[in-house]
């Protein structure tokens, strides 16, 4: 059981994108599945951190309150302690696992309380076992794909077998079989009887998953729904209250008339290996200024190892590569193309906003940065640290310095993962802008943003394209079938 | 089965430290290079052991080619660079083994098992945890190299050794800058990992994988101490 009695926090670093919660009254019983939802910032994390012992523990600020898991009080058990009834599944599953093979990495944690060798083997079986993950043992984990990698996570919250298993934002990083296969986890843990809260922006794989579903704003538990009430909340409803779709079968692409000038770019024939590895084969397409193309295709199909091709970063490759019907050669991709990253602190290096935008430029255009920041709302932290802005900032910074650069072919990975409604839209916002003067690839997972924002889908399958479709409505069925397997 | 073999091939954590303080010592205080290039021959069968066959070859390799310069050297006309290639090379013949020696460690130490043992020789945690928070670092920089240098290709800022030489501040601060903000902030997510399961426990450690001196670990300490002690008092060869 975790009980929350009038608890506020708040953290004591300003610089922090939360803002904490306040007065927070909550009794979650035991064997209970709850759903926290809301947007960015509204303190769905904060609620977690609160019930884990990270907050008071690791996270320093003012609380006020107590905040009790089975009885015991967080802020006077140790950590140690608490692990053993509370397990946490986070968002990124690059920096969530502490060994670097998977074995190990399951059993962590139970090595970490002593649990006697027999044990922890039967168990490690057991844990293989119901969750599917034979095929894994003995892997090295840096060389799993995200999906596994977030499984991995999973198992070793599951091998410890705690009675409340906290999620937050697992999703994030998912393509749609991976969120599938969450999802039966999710039910595994409902079938033993345990108790599970889970934030999440993505909501159609888990609302009717959830007994409750807890609505934050501002740090407040604002509403709280059942699962039948929360379903039938209407999309100007949901909308306003920031959140991201709750049905997917409403999730439609709008009216658009598709007619571009196709041919700028031309893709023939490429085939693209990595160490001698064929990846991907016989790849033919061409596109044109004004398409935004989303890329799909399940985790570790190839779909980055393409777009780094097309930007001129992976060189294994045979075939053509046209731009205007002349040679466009690795390093004038390199030149003309940007790709902002999934993780895009990679690509940040300056001191300041503006500094960053005409970094490694020989003759910056002082008026044309300018015009730029002005454009993508940045000018007011023109003077600002890259490090200190939030992720929504660091992304439109990344797209501020290849507008600066005049690129013309961009590439976006997964540019919306972990994404509320309103920033989602955005981005969505932002493409379309962008799409003006360039040729644009965005490879995603996310079906409610291919459908608002990309004129065309490619799908990668087994090392080739296995869907060059519109997205309209007459293609509806296809994308959907293709998207969501 | 085939796992179960490379379990049984694998060194004692606590070992593998005691042999590589061996390994600074012999490598520091050799008397002349024949010792060194004994050591390294040591190593590689060390190595070989570890099952680094292909670790071991490019090592003595590298070595073979840093003597073959040495050769060349002394046949320079004696001055200023013939001294300065010198002195280098020497303080790289007393560098290499140790780094070599380093290297099949981190390459072979899991990080449960190096936790486990360490426990069991009764090192404090407060050091242990570090030290193993480091070697599961150490693969992320690879990864994120990886991703820093698409984005300096796409800067056109140029992320190789010409590149460095030819705009030295400026690589640096490419280089610098997003490793040091991914390395802050995986520091801070592996913590909350590893206290959210229980790292601070007082309990005793277990491990899925027997964790014990075998009569190899021995043998191992034994025949690198040897060399050592008949190097210090026995030979001037």
């Amino acid at each position: 059981m975790i009980q929350f009695k009038d608890v506020s926090f708040s953290y004591s670093d300003e610089t922090a994108m939360h803002n904490g919660v306040q007065n927070i009254n909550l009794t979650i019983r035991k064997g209970e599945c709850v759903l926290l939802c809301g947007s960015s910032g509204c303190g769905k994390t904060t609620l977690l951190k609160l019930m884990n012992g990270l907050i008071p523990h690791y996270f320093q600020g003012r609380l006020s309150g107590s905040v009790y898991i089975e009885g015991h009080k967080t802020a006077d058990t140790p950590m140690h302690a608490l692990s053993k009834f509370v397990g946490t599944v986070f968002q990124n599953p690059k920096t969530q696992f502490f060994n670097v093979d998977v074995d190990s990495e399951i059993v962590f944690g139970a090595e970490n309380h002593g649990v006697l060798q027999s044990t922890l083997k039967s168990r490690f079986d057991q844990t293989l076992h119901t969750l599917h993950l034979e095929d894994l043992q003995g892997r090295n984990i840096f060389e799993l794909s995200g999906g596994e990698k977030q499984k991995v996570a999973f198992a070793s919250v599951y091998h410890m077998n705690p009675d409340i298993y906290l999620l937050d934002e697992p999703s994030s990083n998912l393509d749609a079989a991976a969120i599938k296969d969450l999802r039966a986890y999710l039910y595994q843990l409902k079938s033993e009887g345990k108790t599970v809260v889970i934030a999440e922006h993505r909501l159609y794989y888990c609302w009717d998953f959830a007994d409750r579903i807890l609505y934050l704003n501002n740090g407040r538990i604002e509403n709280v729904f059942s699962s039948d009430a929360f379903q039938s909340l209407s999309n100007v409803q949901r909308i306003k209250m920031g959140l991201r779709t709750i049905h997917l079968e409403d999730v439609l692409p709008p009216e658009r008339d598709i007619s571009y000038e196709k041919n700028l770019l031309q893709v023939k024939q490429l085939t693209v290996s990595r160490k001698k590895q064929s990846i991907l084969t016989d790849i033919s397409f061409s596109a044109g200024i004004g398409e935004i193309i989303g890329v799909t295709g399940k985790n570790g199909t190839g779909k980055t190892t393409l777009l780094r091709t097309l930007c001129g970063l992976h060189t294994e490759y045979t075939g053509t590569l046209l731009w205007n019907a002349q040679p466009f050669k690795d390093k004038q991709r390199c030149k003309r193309s940007y790709m902002v990253m999934q993780d895009v602190n990679y690509q940040l290096f300056a001191e300041s906003v503006e500094a960053e935008c005409g970094f490694g430029l020989p003759n910056a255009d002082q008026q044309r940065i300018e015009q730029t920041l002005c454009k993508l709302e940045l000018d007011q932290l023109k003077d600002r640290h890259p490090n200190t802005l939030s992720g929504g900032q660091k992304q439109r910074l990344a797209v501020a310095v290849s507008m600066v650069c005049e690129k013309e072919v961009l590439v976006f990975d997964e540019p919306t993962s972990g994404l509320d409604y309103k920033s989602m839209e955005q981005v969505s916002g932002l493409l379309q802008m962008l799409a003006q003067h360039a040729v644009i690839f965005v490879v995603t997972h996310d079906y409610e943003f291919l459908c608002k924002t990309c004129t065309r889908m490619i799908q990668l399958e087994d090392g080739a394209i296995s869907m060059d479709l519109p997205v309209c409505q007459e293609t509806e069925a296809q994308l959907r079938k293709g998207i969501l397997l | 089965m085939k796992r179960r073999a490379r379990n049984e091939s694998r060194f004692d954590s606590r070992c593998k430290i005691i042999l590589l303080i061996l390994t600074v010592f012999t490598a520091t205080q050799a008397p002349s290079l024949s010792f060194l290039c004994g050591l390294m021959l040591l190593i590689a069968l060390f190595s070989l052991f570890c099952g680094k066959g292909k670790a071991a070859c490019v090592n003595l390799l590298v070595f073979t080619a840093l003597y073959a310069i040495r050769t060349l050297a002394l046949q320079m006309r004696p001055g200023g660079l013939q001294t300065m290639i010198l002195s280098w090379l020497s303080l790289m013949y007393q560098v290499y083994p140790c780094g070599f020696m380093a290297g099949i460690i981190l390459s072979t130490t899991k990080i449960n098992e190096f936790l486990t043992a360490m426990t069991k020789a009764h090192v404090s945690p407060q050091i242990t945890i570090p030290m193993a928070v480091m070697l599961r670092y150490l693969p992320t920089i690879r990864e994120d190299w990886h991703f820093i240098k698409d984005a300096m290709r796409m800067r056109s800022i140029s992320p190789t050794l010409w590149g460095f030489l030819t705009k030295p501040a400026l690589t640096v601060e490419c280089l610098y800058t997003p490793l040091l903000i991914s390395a802050s902030r995986a520091a801070d997510e592996l913590t909350i990992a590893a206290v959210t399961r229980g790292v601070e426990s007082p309990n005793r450690r277990s491990c899925l994988v027997q964790v014990h001196c075998t009569i190899r670990d021995y043998m191992a300490i034994l025949i690198f101490a040897t060399y050592f002690i008949a190097m210090k008092f026995g030979g001037t060869a």
